[in-house]
Parts: C-alpha cells; sequence; structure tokens
C-alpha cells in the first residue's frame, strides 16, 4: 500500500485555479519532494493532504483514509509543519512539547525515542520561550511537535526556507534518520540543489506536475547536450548565445551559463568560436551533465 | 485533553503582558472612576443675573439661586448687552433678566416680569439649568407667599418623589450599567481577538490537524473569560458596596443569570467576528462599530423612550438594550427576573440567533 494516493486533484481560489488535476503516489519509507517555485501550488496541495481544506475535484488517500470521510484517522497518523513557524510563542519549549502531545493523546515519554536526537539539542532550552528561541531551535521545536505522536507520514511545507545552508544541511540529515524510523517523508522546497536530496520527487510548476521520479531517472530524460559557458561580458554573451543556430536555450546559473544545443545541428567549438567572434572576451566553455534544475527549466519551456 | 486545553489558555492568559492587569483594572476603573465621569449631574452653571429692579426682593431671589449650589455667579450687571456678551464668550451659561418692577408685581399672582436665557450649545447642560433655575424661582416666590400674611392666593404645591433611587443619585444608576459594558466587552471582544490571534499565528492550523474537536478547542478558549467575566462583576459588586454602600436590590442571583443569557449573546457574536476576519486589525475595527452601536442604542446613556420611531426599533436588535434593562431593574427595582421576563426572552432569541449564524459560517469556514 502506498503511503500518499492522490488522483486528479484540483483547487480553485475564486478566478485563480491553484491546483490543476495532479496525481501523485508516495511509497511508505521514503523521503518525498515535492519541488517547484513559489506560487507554484505547494502549500494548497498540503493543506488538501492534510485535511486542512477540501479539494474541489479529486480523490486522496494517506496511508488507506480517505482524505474527506476518514480526515479525523488522518489526524492521528500524520504530523505537519507548516512553513511559517507556528507554534506557541508564549509557551515554553516543554509546554509546546507537552501540549501537542496530549492533544495527540499520548506524552513525551511515551515517544521519546522518536524525537530522542532532535530533542537532546533543544532540550538545554526546555524553559525558554518557545518565542524567544533561534530560528533554527525553532525549527527543530516544530520538527519534535510534528513528530511527538510518533507519525506515519509527516508533511513538510518547506522547511528549509530562509534557513542557513550548514542547517539545511543538518535538517536533511534528520530527514534521513527521521526516514530510517520507518516515517514516509512528504517535504516540499523551492531550492532545486536539494531536489537529489530526495528519494523521489515531482516538479510542480502553476499547479501542474510536470515530472515525476527518482532524481536520477529525472536527469536521465533530459533530452539535450549541455554547456556551461563563460565570457565577458556576461549578458550581453548570453543574448548573443540565443541567437545562434542549434542551441535550444540558454539560462544564466550563478557564474556560468547553462546552454542546451542539438548536437546534431552543432558543436561546442561552433558556439565557442562564434563567441569569440561576436567579441567576447575570455571564452570558455565546457561539458556539463544536467541537474535538476537544468530539467525544471527545460520542462517549464514546453 | 479538556484539562490540558484549558490549563494552555489560562497560562496564555496569565503571560500575556496587558490582559490579567486589565482584568483587574476594569472593574475598578468602572466603579471608582466612571460612575463620576458619565454622571448627568449639572453642578456650576455659570450664571449671569440683569437686575433692573435692584431692590431687597430681587437681591433675595439672586441669593436664592447662588444658595442653591448649582450656580456659579459670574456678575450682577445692568444692560442686557453685556449679559449677552458674557454669553457669547462662553462664560456664561444662563441669564437671568430681572424687570424693573419686579419687586412690585410679586406675590401677586399675575404674570412675573423675569427672563430666563440659557446657553444650549451643550443640550444636557442646558435644559437642566433651565429647570434647575424654574425650580428655584418657584422655591422663592413660595417663600415670598408665605412672606406676605393673609394673601390666600391658592397655589399648587408639587412636591416630586423619585422612586427606585430617592436622591436621583445618577452614580447608582449607572453601576448596574456599567456592569452591562464591562461584562459585554469581556466576554464577546477578549476571545474574538484571541481566535483571531491564533488565525494570525497559524496556530489554530497545528491544532486543526490534530485530533482535537473544533468545539472542544473553542469552548476552552470561552470559558476563560467567562471565569473572569463573572470575576469582574463580583468585583464590580463588591466596590459598589463598599465604596458607595450601593447593594443590590433584587436576587443577587437573577444578575448573574442575566449576565449568563448575555455571555451567549456576546460568545456567539465573539465567535462570528473571529469567523469573518483574518487578522486583529480587521477584528478590531468590526468589534469598535458594533461597541459603538450596543451603546449608543443600549439606553445606558439615552433614555430608549426618547428616541424616534425608527432608532427604536433598531433597539430591539441589540442584546445590551435587554441586558441593561434587566440589570438596572433587578439592581435599582429589586425585580425578579419573572418580572422582566421579556428582557429574559430578547437575549434568549438574539442569543440562538448569533449562535446558529456563528456555527454555520464556522462550518463553511473549513
Amino acid at each position: 500500500m502506498n503511503a500518499i494516493e492522490i488522483e486528479h486533484i484540483s483547487k480553485n481560489y475564486k478566478t485563480v485555479s491553484a491546483v490543476k488535476d495532479i496525481s501523485l503516489s508516495v511509497k511508505e519509507g521514503e523521503i518525498f519532494g515535492l519541488i517547484g517555485p513559489d506560487g507554484a501550488g505547494k502549500t494548497t496541495l498540503f493543506r488538501i493532504m492534510t485535511t486542512l481544506m477540501l479539494a474541489d475535484a479529486g480523490k486522496g488517500r494517506i496511508c488507506g483514509f480517505d482524505i474527506v470521510k476518514d480526515y479525523a484517522q488522518i489526524r492521528q497518523i500524520i504530523g505537519y509543519m507548516p512553513g511559517r513557524f507556528s507554534l506557541y510563542q508564549d509557551l515554553s519549549v516543554q509546554e509546546n512539547i507537552d501540549f501537542f502531545a496530549t492533544m495527540f493523546g499520548t506524552t513525551l515519554q511515551d515517544n521519546y525515542e522518536t524525537i530522542r536526537e532532535i530533542y537532546s539539542q533543544i532540550e538545554p532550552f526546555r524553559k525558554r520561550k518557545a518565542g524567544k528561541l533561534s530560528g533554527g531551535m525553532k525549527q527543530k521545536l516544530a520538527l519534535c511537535c510534528a513528530l511527538v505522536h510518533k507519525p506515519s507520514v509527516l508533511f513538510l511545507d518547506e522547511p528549509t526556507t530562509g534557513v542557513d545552508a550548514v542547517s539545511r544541511k543538518d535538517f536533511w540529515n534528520m530527514l534521513y534518520r527521521i526516514k530510517a524510523s520507518g516515517v514516509t517523508v512528504f517535504v516540499s522546497t523551492p531550492y532545486m540543489d536539494e531536489a537529489g536530496l530526495c528519494d523521489r520527487m515531482a516538479l510542480i510548476r502553476q499547479g501542474n506536475i510536470i515530472d515525476t521520479g527518482t532524481p536520477a531517472e529525472i536527469v536521465a530524460k533530459y533530452p539535450y547536450a549541455l554547456l556551461a559557458v563563460k565570457g565577458t561580458p556576461m549578458y550581453p554573451l548570453l543574448k548573443e548565445l540565443r541567437k545562434l543556430d542549434g542551441v535550444i536555450s540558454c539560462f544564466s546559473f550563478g557564474d556560468s551559463h547553462h546552454l542546451a544545443y542539438d548536437p546534431a545541428k552543432t558543436q561546442k567549438e561552433n558556439i565557442l568560436a562564434a563567441a569569440v567572434a561576436a567579441g567576447f572576451k575570455d571564452c570558455t566553455a565546457w561539458e556539463i551533465k544536467p541537474g535538476i534544475e537544468d530539467c525544471f527549466m527545460q520542462l517549464s519551456e514546453q | 485533553m479538556w484539562k490540558y486545553l484549558l490549563e494552555k489558555e489560562f497560562k496564555q492568559f496569565f503571560r500575556n503582558p496587558g490582559l490579567p492587569k486589565m482584568a483587574i483594572a476594569f472593574p475598578v476603573l468602572m466603579m471608582l472612576v466612571f460612575p463620576f465621569a458619565v454622571s448627568m449631574e449639572i453642578r456650576n452653571i455659570n450664571l449671569v443675573v440683569v437686575d433692573n429692579n435692584k431692590s431687597t426682593v430681587s437681591a433675595q431671589l439672586i441669593e436664592k439661586c447662588t444658595s442653591s449650589g448649582y450656580f456659579k455667579l459670574i456678575d450682577i450687571c445692568q444692560s442686557p448687552e453685556k449679559a449677552q456678551e458674557y454669553m457669547d464668550d462662553n462664560r456664561a451659561d444662563a441669564i437671568i433678566t430681572i424687570e424693573s418692577d419686579f419687586d412690585e408685581e410679586t406675590g401677586k399672582g399675575t404674570g412675573l416680569p423675569l427672563g430666563i436665557k440659557v446657553n444650549t450649545v451643550n443640550g444636557t447642560k442646558g435644559s437642566i439649568g433651565a429647570q434647575y433655575i424654574a425650580s428655584c424661582i418657584r422655591m422663592f416666590l413660595k417663600e415670598q407667599d408665605t412672606g406676605t400674611a393673609g394673601n390666600s392666593t391658592p397655589t399648587i404645591d408639587i412636591s416630586e418623589k423619585y422612586y427606585y433611587n430617592p436622591y436621583m443619585d445618577y452614580k447608582v444608576f449607572m453601576v448596574p450599567a456599567l456592569i452591562v459594558i464591562a461584562i459585554t466587552m469581556v466576554t464577546g471582544f477578549f476571545p474574538a481577538l484571541n481566535i483571531v490571534g491564533e488565525k494570525e499565528t497559524g496556530t489554530i492550523e497545528q491544532i486543526n490537524v490534530t485530533p482535537v474537536k473544533k468545539t472542544a478547542f473553542i469552548i476552552c478558549k470561552l470559558i476563560p473569560y467567562w471565569v473572569i467575566a463573572l470575576f469582574i462583576l463580583t468585583a464590580c459588586l463588591i466596590i459598589a458596596w463598599l465604596v458607595f454602600g450601593y447593594t443590590c436590590h433584587g436576587n443577587l442571583l437573577s444578575l448573574y443569570l442575566f449576565s449568563g443569557l448575555q455571555i451567549i449573546v456576546t460568545a456567539g457574536l465573539g465567535l462570528l467576528i473571529s469567523n469573518y476576519s483574518n487578522n486583529a486589525q480587521q477584528a478590531m475595527f468590526i468589534i469598535w462599530f458594533f461597541m459603538m452601536i450596543f451603546m449608543l442604542m443600549s439606553g445606558i446613556f439615552t433614555p430608549i423612550a426618547s428616541m424616534p420611531e425608527w432608532a427604536k426599533v433598531i433597539t430591539y436588535f441589540n442584546p445590551m438594550r435587554y441586558y441593561a434593562d434587566a440589570m438596572r431593574a433587578i439592581f435599582l427595582k429589586g425585580s425578579s427576573p419573572l418580572d422582566v421576563w421579556y428582557d429574559a426572552a430578547g437575549l434568549l432569541a438574539i442569543g440562538t440567533a448569533v449562535v446558529s449564524w456563528a456555527i454555520f459560517s464556522y462550518k463553511k469556514t473549513e
């Protein structure tokens, strides 16, 4: 049985359609990533799956329970951590955990093993008010509260947004440990570089799922050859490269341009020569393997 | 679980930097400061007299007026123009003009050569001031009558007796009304702000994904404010008794009964407001709007009987009207709940409507 199974879910807000005919399935015990930019419909999908909102159309099951009919059972077995810190800032760390444990009809002691590793990091501050914690600590506390009842599925809506690089790495390590304890993790992120960390993922754009699969599968589907190109000045170079014959697309990626081309029509040498001929200095180009972001850009183009 | 939800609410209440202090300050202010501030008793009416008669009789009249304690004699002047100037400068509230034949005409029972002018920029002060002057003059004339022996003009002696508030003490009239305002604010609007606050911080979402029933959550939110409301009611009654010596003429329990009915209405209203607002600012605006209408149309400050018909119709939809009426009747008159059954009926009707609407809209917003 799949942990999450949703079919043809749609949701409109007045005239805007936030989620269009989305179907997904998530296997038990995997980390599934929902990758997409802001406004793609990630949070809407989360709210539908966590029974906070009704979909306009479509069906869904979490661990076999229907997201509409069996919402009461679903609430017993899921943990949800919204994007925004939403615990009681005026209660202490300990009180927040105890409160949510009680709301789920359990206690911290009963499920201590589940959250021990994360809880041990915030335990020194257990008397402190949640509002007075640092960003990283707040996140750990929120994770503790979401895990305190030992859920079967953990929903994390953009947990790493606004978190520094080191803490993000820490956070993903925590997710692996959570996964190891048998919890299915459904996580969303706007950061493409985190996509490779998921077991499987779905790319979402403007309410549509544009691709699903393991990171390797998605990358393998990339149809073109890819170059990284550098030269000065950078921005006119980008516009010049886009005009070349055989170039499919060219986007700025940090300090270089990623250029997709059709190997049947042109070659690296031709492209480099054209750039030099157009008067750009220090031109270099090298073959690269596509990343998730390249795939996302290519899929968005279609 | 209920115990925990309640414990959390109380913890949050007592940790709030303002609320516990407000719960104490509210009844104290309501009872110790406001009864004086909202008093309709008029004192210190600035009086100017134009004395064209300048006889002992006119001097006695002026003496009579100033000794009553309600008037402050600004000036006795000769010309009406000078007196008018005082009034135009807002230094005089009332002018008494005594004509030159005043001493001769008194006691004859004919028309009295005396004029009263009142500044009615402040309507209450003006009309009450005019009444005071008239009653001063009436008393003065009566004394004059008995002074001139043998003259047996039949006079009608009007003596007023004020029932239920024999000294026309405005404060005792306001005490139950101020309790009404306090209870309505605390039980209706504080919980609304609290629920909207949870919406704003997103914690309500976090609660919604737990198996906790929404009704349990909401009721646990309301209970602390009910406790506080009953505390405020009790505190107000004790303060009124200790400081002013006012005691409730009716059954104390009926005060609590009507407060309970009012709480049902305000709880529904608070829930309704929180359903329709997404943040504290919106909620504040709606609360402010309702509170203004409730207070001004409740008969607390101005009698409903003197409102025009269409305004009276509006007051029938105002829960505060019924609550204030019942509280005053019980507190001042000692009415039993049966005597004011119509107030209970009004509160129940509004309560049922508001609570069902609140539940209906709450289900829809899910």
